[in-house]
């Protein structure tokens, strides 16, 4: 199987993690996406997705809202290298349960973002298997 | 079989289907919440009497509406919920599900048996570990966690 890079990973979302939960919110409702990845100095510090909204701020809004995500977000995201086998990233989705993989390369610089859609894709255009 | 004929010519039942959960159209938005919270699932489906979906509300669906605010807990989840969603029956092929996804980006998609009453839940999530069993011997072995490979080798 070819490399995560083959795998479309941009455009993606980003944010810093000093930014408030409310702007998190309305980031993700503007751009349209299920996950931001937060960023600071162009490295992968966490991720911000609807079910961190759902789990820790939906009924707690206004408690919660001017808050800086870097204190809600999944600080600890499972991500691949864009050397990585493509396989890699099919398993964090099917094995690990997360349906947004972040990319980085190998200095550890964030790439981009691989989706389920990318990856169908991805699958589409390149297994005739 | 390739992957792609083999979803064209198996059915949905052959994902591995996540029980849908379900609420009342009077059920509030809290309490709504309050099941996907704790299924620990992004969507719950608005079920009549006869366990016919007439609805879903999802996580991006509340995203939306805290983006204007704070979202009306007290309110019925039926007047949030989407009418019109992703559906298939048990016997379509897997493929109606792929291309629900690839062309309008669907998240979940909502079975139903030959009655019309829910049957279970599938959609990206499904999808995903249906390819992986496609590929066992690839995404089995693959590195997972956060911790990168080892630089150096390990043992003598």
């Amino acid at each position: 199987m070819q490399p995560v890079s083959a795998i479309q990973a941009q455009p993606y979302a980003g944010i810093s993690p000093d930014e408030t939960i409310e702007a998190a919110v309305r980031k993700l409702s503007h751009e349209n996406v299920a996950c931001l990845l937060v960023e600071k100095d162009g490295q992968l510090v966490g991720v911000f997705s609807d079910r961190d909204i759902l789990n820790k701020a939906a009924l707690e809004y206004d408690h919660v809202k001017d808050q800086p995500i870097w204190q809600v977000m999944n600080a600890d995201p499972v991500f691949v290298y864009d050397t990585d086998s493509a396989a890699a990233a099919l398993s964090v989705m099917a094995v690990s349960g997360f349906r947004h993989v972040p990319v980085l390369n190998l200095e550890k610089k964030l790439v981009g973002i691989v989706s389920p859609q990318r990856v169908c894709r991805f699958l589409r255009e390149h297994s005739q298997e | 079989m390739g992957l792609h004929a083999k979803m064209s010519t198996e059915p949905v039942s052959r994902l591995k289907l996540r029980p849908a959960l379900r609420v009342n159209p009077t059920s509030t938005l809290r309490e709504a919440i309050e099941v996907m919270r704790e299924g620990q699932l992004g969507c719950v489906i608005v079920a009549d009497s006869k366990d016919r979906p007439a609805g879903i509300f999802t996580e991006a669906m509340l995203r939306n509406l805290m983006a204007s605010g704070t979202p009306p807990l007290a309110e019925p989840v039926s007047s949030h919920m989407a009418e019109s969603f992703a559906w298939v029956k048990e016997t379509d092929s897997i493929e109606t599900v792929l291309d629900g996804m690839e062309e309008k980006n669907v998240r979940f998609v909502v079975v139903v048996n030959k009655s019309g009453k829910i049957a279970g839940l599938t959609g990206q999530k499904g999808l995903m570990e249906y390819v992986a069993e496609h590929f066992p011997g690839e995404v089995m072995v693959q590195r997972l966690g956060t911790e990168p490979y080892p630089q150096q080798r390990e043992g003598a």
